[in-house]
């Protein structure tokens, strides 16, 4: 698959469980599009993500930034987008002070759930639409939302047609359907999973992934699946080793590295054998589990390498978009 | 005090404490942890209970979890027969279910039980459990307390829910119970607030002017369930609050002591530090810190230059094997070296002598076998 068909739907939302490495999963895909010429958005929910820490600090806040060249990020607030929405669609700015300094988007988001989701969705649907609403227009290309964690992630997409059902009238009615459009536009929006092999990551990955398909309708892409002990080493390699240290002939190994002036003591030749032995562990227990990912979901499965690296930085994000460009043209 | 020697501070919990609360950042091995935890109390002869939030599906199986509720329900003894292990005590397990935890508070507390059955009804509360954050930390803690008051286990082992923040809990029932005794919105919804038998209108123009366009937005029923959902809650508010000090209480008494996870990961150190930081500004019992999936330090790093490597590689065969060993071995040795800076820095807030690390295991803990190998690295002194 080209990148540019990849890109096609301006909306990338990207969604996973706690701890298995969404925000670094938007980011690649972020740093793909942006090496192929487009304006990205990147659209944290709600929370002082690690988002400005990959970037190289600073804060990320209602007012997109440019955090490296071609990505901006922002930090959709629910009161912040509440207040826009006052300002443009009623001319009150007012009253919208009101909301912000008390409780009241708490009170009145538990009195109807879901509008919180809503008012999330409305910015993303002003950022796609691209109206200019006094600070000028941003001319983004792609939008990519690091979204809410996996378990409330249908709670999220479903919030439009909720709305639709709880207001028959009026324009509230008419704009959540509008947002019920944007999302189920598959020209227009695509939903990728993040997981890690291991047990609960894929199987509320692959929950998820049924909801998505059969109860709303949202059009899905390639599942990733982070952190993947990439084959440094293959298990015949390891077997290799073993077999060749079971037999007593470490020696001759010994032997070999002198030629290229390396000296191994014992230690060495454990610490050889026992990380060739937990990576052949480990990877035995992610493959299990990227097995019954793949057999779960109807999605092509992206592996993501785990990042044996000295920190997190955007070097990681700049490899990870590297894997990924590489697995979308065998797409 | 040289001759002394180490007690493991989770065996010294165990042995002493009623309540352990685990803790700490989403995906670090908090449920599997505290299920580990009250594995071995029980088979060590005590009455264990272990609330979980949301256990793996095949942890929950494990634990006879599957067709259980909101109520403790004790696993059977051959269960552990089948998994060689030998069981002196009895375990019992539950998993949290906010809603019908809520249900029964509101029960309890109501002056009666029209009052109750009308709260009950209200759509704005039906939508509490489901939307409101802080609920289910609220309710995780009402049923520790109902837990502890109510029966007569030993030790009482709770997972705690997934926060974004994990000492969310902790300001949970506070948070709650200011929030249904806000007088800011008493003040808006003053219009909607029934008083007798009509609508009392006030003459209170800016409340009157914000609720035309909250009206106009979400609708006027959406504002009548809410102003009706806090007026059946008057007279409750006592009753809330002084659940919510007792529990505190309990949380920050003797019997109670605080289990931090962590993973050797940058953010989740971030997150077990500043946890630590809260225990300790609360007044909250801190018991021991468990570090999870730490990647073992095998020897020391081989000494190998880059040239040196690349000249083995292109010596075929062995020579070839052996320079895909060493990298993979310094690239383990990057990893180490990254967690172990993270835990030193976690090490100046957190002394070392309450440490417990867990390495990666060859199993997944998602059975009883693989549990009590968690725990005997968790009990091993």
């Amino acid at each position: 698959m080209h990148v540019d068909e990849f890109l096609d739907p301006k909306i990338l939302i990207v969604s996973g469980k706690g701890g298995v490495g969404k925000t670094t999963v938007a980011a690649a895909l972020a740093l793909v599009a942006a090496r192929h010429g487009r304006k990205v958005c990147m659209a944290e929910i709600d929370r002082k993500g690690s988002l400005p820490k990959l970037f190289g600090g600073g804060e990320v806040t209602y007012e997109p930034r440019e955090l490296s060249p071609g990505v901006w990020g922002l930090n959709i607030i629910p009161e912040d987008a509440l207040a826009e929405y006052l300002r443009v669609q009623y001319h009150m700015s007012r009253i919208s002070r009101v909301f912000r300094s008390t409780h009241f988007v708490d009170y009145i988001t538990t009195a109807a759930p879901g509008l919180k989701d809503i008012l999330v969705l409305g910015k993303i649907w002003y950022l796609e639409q691209d109206r200019d609403h006094g600070g000028g227009a941003h001319g983004f290309d792609t939008i990519i939302v690091d979204a809410p964690a996996a378990g409330h992630m249908a709670t999220f997409l479903k919030a439009p047609q909720g709305l639709a059902d709880a207001v028959r009238v009026g324009p509230v009615r008419r704009q959540s359907e509008w947002l019920d459009e944007m999302l189920t536009d598959p020209k227009r929006s695509r939903v990728h999973l993040v997981t890690l092999p291991e047990e609960m990551p894929v199987g509320e990955t692959l929950e998820t992934s049924t909801v998505l398909e059969n109860d709303l309708g949202i059009s899905q892409g390639p599942v990733f699946a982070n952190a993947v002990y990439s084959r440094l080493l293959t298990d015949e390699e390891t077997d290799e080793f073993e077999a060749i240290a079971a037999d007593g002939k470490i020696d001759e190994l010994c032997d070999v590295a002198k030629t290229a002036g390396i000296k191994l003591d014992n230690d060495d030749l454990d610490a050889l054998q026992g990380y060739a032995h937990f990576l052949k562990v480990r990877r035995g227990i992610q493959s299990d589990h990227l097995k019954k990912l793949r057999r779960g979901t109807t999605q092509p499965v992206m592996e993501l390498p785990f990042l044996f690296s000295a920190g997190l930085a955007l070097p990681d994000i700049d490899t990870l978009a590297d894997v990924i460009e590489e697995q979308m043209e065998s797409l | 005090m040289s001759a002394t020697h180490r007690v493991n501070p989770i065996t010294e919990i165990v042995d002493h404490k009623e309540i352990v609360v685990c803790a700490g950042s989403g995906g670090v091995g908090k449920t599997t942890t505290a299920a580990a935890i009250a594995l071995q109390a029980a088979l060590d002869g005590k009455k264990v209970a272990v609330l979980t939030i949301d256990p793996a599906k095949r942890l929950a199986a494990s634990l006879g979890l599957k067709e259980l509720t909101n109520e403790p329900s004790k696993v059977a003894k051959r269960k552990f027969t089948t998994a060689g292990l030998e069981m002196n005590g009895e375990l019992w397990a539950l998993m949290l279910d906010t809603k019908t935890t809520f249900d029964e508070v509101v029960t309890r507390y109501a002056p009666g039980p029209e009052q109750a059955e009308r709260i009950l009804e209200n759509r704005f509360y039906r939508n509490i459990s489901s939307t409101l954050s802080g609920t289910q930390e609220y309710m995780a803690m009402e049923k520790l307390y109902e837990l502890y008051a109510g029966s007569d286990y030993d030790i009482i082992v709770i997972d705690t829910p997934p926060t974004r923040n994990a000492l969310d809990f902790l300001d949970a029932p506070r948070r709650l119970t200011d929030f249904f005794e806000s007088r800011v919105l008493r003040w808006f919804l003053m219009p909607y607030m029934k008083a007798g038998g009509g609508i009392f209108k006030v003459a209170n123009v800016a409340a009157t002017t914000f609720l035309r366009v909250v009206k106009r937005i979400i609708g006027g029923d959406v504002l009548e369930d809410t102003a009706e959902f806090f007026t059946s809650l008057e007279g409750m508010y006592d009753g809330f609050k002084e659940r919510a000090r007792e529990v505190s209480a309990l949380l920050q008494s003797d019997a109670t002591s605080f289990v931090i996870v962590t993973s050797p990961g940058e953010d989740s150190v971030m997150e077990a530090t500043f946890f630590a930081a809260r225990l300790n500004e609360a007044g909250l019992p801190f018991g021991a810190l468990i570090v999870n999936r730490v990647h073992p330090r095998l020897g020391d790093g081989v000494d190998v230059k880059p040239r040196q490597l690349v000249k083995l590689e292109k010596l075929d065969g062995q020579g070839r094997l052996l320079a895909k060993l060493i990298d993979n071995e310094e690239a383990f040795m990057r990893v180490v070296r990254l967690e172990e800076k993270n835990l030193d820095a976690l090490a100046r807030k957190i002394p070392k002598h309450r440490w417990i690390r867990v390495p990666y295991l060859e199993q997944e803990a998602v059975d009883f076998q693989g549990l009590s190998q968690i725990a005997n690295h968790l009990f091993e002194a």
